[in-house]
């Protein structure tokens, strides 16, 4: 088979970068493709920064954004984006929180306008705090239902214990119910200030224009004192192996078995990202998981691997994911425990090496083509130090990972011997399976 | 700011004749019946191409459903050109893109590629329309990955509830069973099953190719008449012509399963897709459900408070299907009464208790969200594919038939009143033509897995 090692059509992005003097630093970048604008203000707290006793504050905050500000009502808010045709939505997840709308251009000057309302000036009226509240302890419970979350809810429990990302953004039943109009106050005053936001403003817009609007409506954001960001506990990767197993009545098990991963500023991230298009996060089923298990094997519909995908401001986690009928577990589990510690010990090849790269550099201009792709690349650029010229450092980067390379960053992040493997489905407490009831 | 590109803005109240998805789109039938259509988009260096089988679980017979479902996985899995895997494999060495999904009217095929290379998606679709193997030895795994993924529904609350209420509502059309068919047809597919399926329905004049993009249609034209030029045209298709009788009665059901949080599902049996009266009733959808000022998300999470999601869905089908509604209780609240409230908002509707404005709001939200969805080349190829599917036959106003479905549409939203939308809630959403059902916790007290 022919390689290619052309270059594909590279992106082009023209990305003007502007820091306001109340700090928000804001990004733009023009498509007149479509007669649409993209518009995210993201704010840099998550619930990286919240207590354990107050888990799902941080999300509550962000979901709150849009229940009424100074002069305008939830539904005022909810009537006007409505009346556009555009999306609104606001959010809090680990590490960033915020405003993101897509809107046709014709109305990105009233969508500013509204973000900006939304960050500068939210009530938080006490009668919607306990609303979301009640509301998210039923959105807890639903989560209980999908058994593939519950899996990663509890090896994230097990692997990130004593750091924040061993709770779900959302929160427990428990610590949901504790938080008062108090907490999202105190919550938003310490996080949400403009020197901890970034706009980005992606699509049908003129630059100029949009710059005097972002001025007279952003602008006016102040802060009390420059933003000082907390310390938050790094997690450790395990020396023993782990295992757990939760006993539900459904048709599948869910296994994810891993450990720890990496932070996005690791110099190795690109190596890691051809480790992973090679062991099993490639679309299709030309991975070793996805191949083995599901494509030869027969074994599940879903099953896969990753380490780069969840690194982020913290070490993300290395997992391993595969959904099986019961009477396959002990395959399903040898099959990616084996695939786990046959690329550690025997590396990878030079072909798939070519692959993976060939993959990598030739499907990166599928990550620009939505404005609202482009308007998180340039967040994302933005936090972590990536510089616009990333589009065009990116097949560099790719290029310049060999066969070695792939070889000692598996070895130096992949721990065959002290994995955590984490069962829910119809097992018992040993992970042993249980009998079915009934005729089948 | 630039606003001269845009198409929307009923308030002009000119007559479109062509929307921005389907201007400069060509449409061509080669001789062997192959529709094919292209649109030029060169401001992204990529090419979407898909091909679109006029079959689905509404072309399958009782204890053979699901096959459509499986065919659409053995298209992956070798032809008499392309080994196992090596589908796959090119895509991935181009950097490209693909999938595949099948519904109730038809299968559909797409890759995405740079525009440097795109032509190999043209190269795997030509050989796969007729060339599939269906080797034993690929076959039987590839059931695995079936009943796995059959699976994954049989364990989600909501699919569990489809399931039952489609069943009711149909029980002569096809409608009756899911896409993914019964876990027990599958067990008993074979490959000669598989390869007689193949036989009947892959062929060019069951198929549209759309390639959209940046490429060049004249190019694209030939090389499409050189690729696919040769396969004969196959079997006219035997269509089956199921009819559903009307529904004489409301039907009610419930379905127990291991859960927390408690669902409610009503289905209306409504209009195919183009039916005079689906314009209305998709405005009733918006007005019921789109945003959070819409009538049942103020109603029932805002006012009620008695669930954490509400949703009114109406998709367009070959033949009539359901308009229906989802609510997810919160604990302690009362699937009857949750019921109830649907019931009263469906009454305001009734009574065109809907002002001006409000009716104003959901065209150009229905307005604004194609716009808003049609960025990438691969929405717009999704787009002209499935009308140029579904809305082909004679039912359809003839200006409004395949890919001009989007043509109208917009003029046919924007024409719709409020009495419109009170008369089609009269005569559709009434008490015998629903099926109502519940999923209930069948564990006593407890909910909580921990």
């Amino acid at each position: 088979m022919q390689h290619s090692q052309r270059l594909g059509t590279r992106p082009k992005l023209d990305v003007e970068r502007v820091e306001l003097p109340n700090g928000l630093v804001l990004l733009l970048s023009e498509n007149h493709s479509v007669p649409s604008v993209s518009i995210k203000a993201i704010v840099g707290a998550g619930s990286r920064f919240e207590a354990d006793d107050k888990a799902g504050l941080a999300s509550l905050v962000g979901e709150l954004l849009d229940a009424g500000t100074a002069t305008r009502t939830s539904k005022q808010i909810a009537e006007t984006i409505d009346a556009t045709g555009g999306q609104l939505a606001t959010f809090g997840d680990y590490q960033s929180s915020g405003v993101v709308m897509v809107l046709l251009s014709e109305d990105a000057g009233l969508g500013l306008e509204m973000a900006s309302d939304l960050l500068i000036n939210p009530a938080f009226p006490e009668d919607k705090v306990q609303q979301y509240i009640d509301r998210r302890v039923a959105q807890i419970k639903a989560r209980l239902d999908v058994p593939r979350t519950l899996a990663s809810d509890l090896f994230n429990e097990i692997v990130f214990e004593g750091t924040p990302l061993h709770r779900p953004p959302l929160g427990y039943d428990q610590s949901v119910k504790t938080i008062t109009p108090q907490d999202v106050h105190g919550f938003y005053r310490r996080y949400y200030t403009p020197d901890n936001t970034k706009l980005a403003i992606v699509g049908d817009i003129d630059k100029d224009e949009i710059k005097g609007r972002v001025l007279s409506t952003f602008g006016k954001w102040k802060s009390a004192s420059p933003f000082e960001a907390p310390q938050v506990p790094l997690a450790r990767r395990q020396s023993v192996p782990i295992e757990k197993s939760v006993s539900v009545p459904k048709e599948q098990v869910n296994i994810v078995i891993g450990h720890v991963g990496i932070e996005r500023r690791n110099p190795d991230y690109y190596a890691l990202l051809v480790m992973d298009t090679i062991l099993g996060s490639s679309p299709g089923f030309t991975s070793r998981i996805p191949r083995i298990l599901r494509d030869e094997q027969g074994l599940a519909y879903s099953t896969f691997s990753n380490i780069t995908s969840s690194a982020g401001l913290d070490p993300g986690r290395f997992i391993a994911y595969i959904g099986t009928a019961p009477e396959n577990l002990d395959r399903a589990i040898a099959g990616l425990r084996g695939e786990i510690t046959r690329i550690v010990e025997a590396g990878v090849t030079e072909e798939e090496l070519e692959i993976a790269k060939s993959y990598l550099t030739g499907s990166f201009v599928f990550r620009f083509q939505r404005n609202s792709q482009v308007a998180e690349f340039l967040i994302e650029a933005e936090v972590y130090d990536l510089g616009f010229d990333y589009l065009d450092r990116f097949p560099e980067l790719i290029r310049a990972v060999t066969v070695e390379s792939v070889d000692r960053v598996s070895r130096k992040y992949i721990d065959p011997q002290n994995l955590t493997t984490v069962v829910v489905g119809p097992v018992d407490q040993q992970g042993k399976r249980t009998e079915k009831e009934g005729v089948s | 700011m630039t606003t001269s590109t845009t198409s929307i803005g009923a308030e002009t109240g000119g007559a479109q004749t062509e929307s921005f998805i389907t201007r400069n789109v060509r449409k061509t039938i080669l001789p062997n019946g192959l529709t094919l259509l292209t649109k030029e988009l060169h401001d992204k260096p990529v090419v979407a191409t898909m091909i679109w089988y006029r079959v689905g679980s509404r072309n399958e017979e009782l204890g053979q459903t699901g096959k459509s479902h499986f065919l659409e996985h053995m298209l992956f899995k070798g032809t008499d050109r392309y080994k196992k895997g090596e589908i796959d494999l090119i895509t991935h060495l181009n950097g490209g893109a693909n999938n595949a999904f099948t519904w109730l009217d038809f299968t559909a095929y797409y890759f995405t590629f740079a525009s440097d290379r795109w032509q190999a998606a043209l190269e795997i679709e030509a050989s796969r329309m007729r060339g599939t193997l269906f080797a034993e030895e690929e076959f039987n795994p590839e059931k695995q990955v079936v009943e796995e993924e059959l699976r994954i529904g049989l364990d989600g609350p909501w699919e569990a509830l489809e399931n039952e209420v489609w069943a009711a509502a149909f029980r002569q059309h096809s409608y009756h069973w899911p896409t993914v068919g019964w876990l027990e047809d599958l067990k008993a597919a074979s490959g000669a099953d598989m390869k007689a399926y193949y036989d009947k329905w892959y062929h060019p004049r069951n198929a549209t190719l759309v390639i959209a993009g940046d490429f060049v249609a004249d190019d694209a034209l030939r090389k499409v008449e050189e690729m696919f030029g040769r396969i004969p045209a196959g079997p006219e298709p035997a269509r089956l012509g199921l009819v559903e009788p009307p529904q004489r009665g409301e039907k009610r059901l419930i379905v127990k399963k291991e859960t927390p949080v408690e669902r409610l599902l009503i289905g209306y049996h409504a209009p195919a897709v183009a039916h005079a009266d689906s314009y209305a009733l998709k405005v009733a959808e918006a007005l019921l459900s789109t945003g959070k000022s819409s009538r049942l998300y103020q109603r029932l999470v805002e006012q009620d408070q008695s669930v954490t999601r509400a949703d009114a869905s109406y998709h367009d089908h070959i033949d009539p299907a359901l308009f229906y509604f989802q609510h997810e209780l919160k604990p302690g609240f009362n699937l009857a009464d949750v019921e109830r409230a649907t019931y009263e908002e469906i009454d305001r509707l009734k009574r065109a208790d809907i002002s001006l404005g409000e009716i104003e709001k959901v065209k150009r939200q229905v307005e604004a969200s194609l716009v808003l969805s049609s960025e990438e080349p691969l929405q717009q190829a999704m787009l002209l594919g499935q009308y140029e599917t579904i809305a082909i036959d004679e039912r359809v106003p003839e200006d409004s038939r395949g890919y001009h479905y989007l043509d109208t549409l917009l003029d046919r939203i924007a024409a719709v009143t409020t009495k419109d939308v009170a008369r089609v809630a009269e005569k559709y959403f009434t008490e015998d033509n629903r099926t109502v059902g519940y999923l209930i916790n069948d564990k006593e007290e407890s909910g909580s897995a921990a």
